[in-house]
Order: structure tokens, then sequence, then C-alpha cells
């Protein structure tokens, strides 16, 4: 391991942008194309918004995890929470599948997440909070800028 | 990269202004979200800055306003500025489209970033991207309104 950080903040949905921030940081790098970033931060984007609205139902006092490591060019990335975890993932990760159909989400974070990912794992259990895993290989550098005359 | 570009350009346009550098708030500083409603009925959406769950919701009240006033029956999501989405964005969307199935309206997501395109295709809203300007996707509307 080359490097890692570890990031605590509370469940409420200003830091879904601070946690974006800070772990686009940490692999800046790295050098990733716009796209890989983009599709980075989406990923933990969406894990982070899981653990404020499901897991957390937005309770303010509730702590979410993340955590990074990186590898060579391969970032593997653990966002936790201790709230009320999921009763059925296999579920919850089918496309268009929501439990708060009522707070407009589209239900399709984790096929989002499983899309732009290179791994994806989700360890949750009813009132056990939830463990949500990923890793994504970042592609090497291309040479762009030969020296000129 | 391109990334950091921008955050400097920020910092400059500050620091003329006056204004705090770091503002994300939807309705203020740079990243101002712009809504426009034309004299055709079509909304016109500019998310700028980075769109969340939780810059989200500013946006979806004012939109499902304007299409339950009856002043809307069609919606341009003009993506071009928007620097992130995530699927807040396509709940958005999603959720705009079932209030203006009530006025039978139509929806153009204009100009998404690849990745954009990547999660609007993998929710099956593929057959509403286009790459274009705004008068592009009126005339597409046009289409859509005129042929119900």
């Amino acid at each position: 391991m080359e490097n890692e950080m570890t990031l605590s903040f509370a469940a409420i949905s200003e830091n879904e942008a601070l946690a974006r921030m800070t772990l686009t940081f940490f692999v800046a790098a790295l050098d990733p194309t716009l796209e890989e970033i983009s599709e980075y931060k989406t990923v933990i984007s969406e894990a982070v918004t899981n653990a404020i609205i499901h897991g957390y139902d937005e309770d303010r006092s509730g702590i979410v995890r993340v955590h990074a490591a990186l590898d060579g060019r391969e970032v593997t990335v653990t966002i936790s929470d201790e709230g009320g975890g999921i009763e059925n993932v296999e579920e919850a990760m089918q496309p268009m599948y929501t439990s708060k159909p009522e707070r407009e989400r589209s239900g399709m974070g984790f096929t989002i997440m499983e899309s732009f990912t290179d791994s994806l794992s989700v360890d949750s259990s009813n009132g056990g909070g939830t463990i949500v895993t990923f890793k994504k290989k970042f592609s090497p550098v291309q040479e762009t800028c030969s020296s000129v005359g | 990269m391109a990334e950091s570009c921008r955050i400097s350009t920020t910092f400059v346009e500050y620091k003329d202004s006056g204004k705090r550098p770091l503002n994300y708030g939807p309705k203020g500083g740079i990243h101002m979200n712009q809504i426009t409603l034309t004299s055709g009925g079509i909304v016109i959406v500019r998310p700028a800055g980075e769109l969340d769950h939780h810059t989200a919701d500013s946006i979806k009240r004012e939109v499902s306003r304007l299409i339950f006033g009856g002043k809307a029956a069609a919606v341009i999501w003009d993506l071009g500025s928007l620097q992130f989405m995530d699927s807040a964005g396509i709940g958005l969307i999603l959720g705009r489209m079932r209030d203006l199935g009530a006025v039978e309206g139509g929806t153009v997501i204009l100009n998404p970033s690849p990745t954009m395109k990547k999660m609007f295709e993998l929710s099956g809203l593929g057959s509403h991207l286009l790459e274009g300007t705004v008068e592009d996707a009126i005339k597409r509307l046009g289409g859509i309104l005129h042929g119900k």
C-alpha cells in the first residue's frame, strides 16, 4: 500500500461534496482522465448519499466513515455507516429499486456504481449498518506532449 | 488538469466581485442554476456546478411549480455547464417527466458529459439525449408537442 486516508463526517447532505472533493484530491497524483475522475466521484457520491439517506435517514448525529488506499494505479475505497442497514441487499441492487420512492430517488445508485467500478461489494444487515467497498483502476498516463524541435 | 484550472478561475472571479470563493449554494455565487420559461411553454433548465441530492431540491420545486401551474408543457435540461451529476439528477429528471405526464409534455436532455450520458443510457433515458443547441432542442420538442 502506497498511501491511505480516513475521513469521517456527520450524516448531512452538505458533506456529500466534501467526500467527493477529498477523495478526488487523494487520487490526483495519478493524473486520471476527466472521465475516470468523474465516474469515481459519482460512485463516491452514490455511496455517501446512501449512507446519509438510507443508513441514517438523515439523522445528523450519524457518522459516515470513508477509508481509501492506493496501490499502484488502483484505489480501494470503503464507505461505511452504522445506520439502519439494508434488509435485502440483492433486492436493493436491482435497477430502479428504491425503498424511498417519495424521496425521488431514481433507484439507479447501485447499477451506476457497478458500471463505474472494477469491483463492488455491499455488506449490510438489518440494523447493523452498511459497508460498501469498491475498487477502481486508473489507466496509465499517455504521453501526449512530445518534445518539440 | 482542467479541474484545477477551473478552481483558479473561480478565485479570480471572486477577487473582483468581493464574494466568498467557496459558495456552493444552489442559489448563489458562480454556480447559479438558471431556469427560464419560453413564451411557447418550454422550461429551459441550466444547472451549474454540482448536482447532487443536496442541490436537486430547489430545481425540483421551481420546475414542478411551472408545470403544475399550467405554464409549461416541456422541459429542456441543458447540462452543458454542469460539472458533476450523480443519480439525484436522474431522479430529478424522471420526477419531472412524471409531472409532465399529466400534460403529455416532452423532455430533452441536452449536451450531457460522457459520464452523465452513460448514466442516462443505463436509466433508459437514452432516447431523450441530444447534442446541439437549445434551438435544436426546441425544434425536436416542436415535433413532439405538435405530433401528440
